[in-house]
């Protein structure tokens, strides 16, 4: 049977509608933390746990890869759920083979050696394929070639894009069957996360714009009383 | 003796069963539903009253439930028992499940149709085809109990 634990929070949560198409959150991160105390609070802290896997721009910098790994470790013993753990390895794998472009994007000619820099089964693989552009997994993960040449070509907006539209498809086909459950709720806020985070990209980006504007504007108005 | 009064049981259990499963079916479905119209009602400001309207539709389970007893009730003899066993608890058991599943099937209904009002009317289909196979039972139960004794 379906299960029904959290039906009142999902349909008190808005539709995100499509991510790039966003101008801004259909509901505040106020809002949403609010009804986010409907979960139990063992249900909270699992949620909290994934959000901290996952993003890591708000945790301290000086946390390294190796916490990093051990932190997932540690989920993956105590969550059997089939659906989280996907959530979790899916984009943890994500963040492995970034990780190792970036790496190689860098200068790295070898694969790190004695230091824990990815998790999950790909990263011996990657290791062994570390020159091929895709490290052979194009088969695996489609984008990755063209994230390497996004990566080589410094676009990181169109680098950005290309990730969270690939991170979104993924949470998309992994909330089948789930509408009213605890995973439910899982990925309707990672995908909060990425609707925020990609709106957030635009408002700097307008932010930039403006002050080059400005910047311009001023520019004229010193040429008038030159 | 003792298989006689057995007999006898059985008859009460069946006789009363399709109320009964019916009106937990209901409540639960009723139960699923309402939260949901509940959790749609503190998103939006207005229109309200349909949610609730669809919250209550697992509620005609019950109503089933009741008319099949109707039908059923009569002297409870050890020649009857088996069948009013049989035709109350199969009865019953369609009205449970469908009530639940049609709680759910309401429940995403008010959750799209929130998300989507002018889906309200199609996002209903789903709920009323639950119904469809209900009716089936009921009708076919009723159908059955004029074979009894």
């Amino acid at each position: 049977m379906l299960k029904t634990k959290y039906v009142t929070l999902m349909a008190s949560l808005p539709p995100l509608g499509k991510l790039f198409a966003a101008k801004q959150t259909p509901i505040s991160r106020i809002k949403l933390e609010n009804r986010l105390k409907m979960l139990t609070e063992e249900d909270a802290a699992r949620l909290k746990q994934i959000e901290n896997l996952i993003h890591w721009s708000h945790l301290p910098m000086e946390r390294t890869d190796a916490q990093i790994v051990d932190a997932a470790k540690q989920f993956f013993q105590e969550v059997s759920n089939q659906t989280l753990r996907a959530v979790i390895e899916s984009r943890l794998d994500l963040h492995t083979v970034i990780a190792a472009l970036r790496r190689r994007q860098r200068g790295d000619q070898e694969p790190p050696q004695g230091e824990v820099w990815g998790y999950g089964r790909w990263v011996s693989y990657i290791e062994r394929h570390w020159r091929e552009p895709g490290f052979r997994l194009e088969g695996v993960f489609r984008w990755v070639l063209e994230a390497n040449r996004l990566l080589a070509a410094k676009e990181s907006v169109a680098l950005e894009r290309l990730l969270f539209g690939t991170v979104w498809e993924q949470l998309n086909l992994l909330s089948e069957g789930h509408y009213f459950d605890f995973e439910a709720v899982v990925i309707y806020v990672l995908r909060w996360d990425l609707v925020d985070r990609w709106t957030r990209y635009n408002s700097e980006a307008a932010v930039k714009r403006f002050n080059k504007l400005v910047d311009s504007g001023m520019e004229e108005f010193r040429n008038v009383f030159a | 003796m003792n298989e006689q009064l057995y007999l006898l049981v059985l008859g009460w259990v069946g006789l009363y069963a399709p109320v009964a499963l019916g009106a937990i079916g209901a409540s639960i479905g009723c139960t699923i539903a309402g939260q949901a119209a509940i959790g749609a009602m503190m998103e939006l400001n207005g229109g309200y009253g349909r949610y609730v309207g669809l919250a209550a539709l697992p509620s005609s389970m019950s109503i089933y439930g009741i008319v099949v007893m109707f039908v059923l009730n009569r002297p409870v003899t050890p020649e009857n028992a088996g069948g009013l066993f049989g035709i109350g608890i199969g009865a019953g058991l369609a009205f449970l499940l469908s009530s639940i599943y049609q709680g759910i099937c309401c429940a995403s209904a008010i959750t799209g149709s929130k998300a989507k009002p002018e889906i309200f009317g199609l996002s209903l289909a789903p709920a009323a085809i639950v119904e469809g196979f209900a009716v089936f039972a009921l009708v076919f139960a009723l159908v059955a109990a004029a074979g009894l004794q």
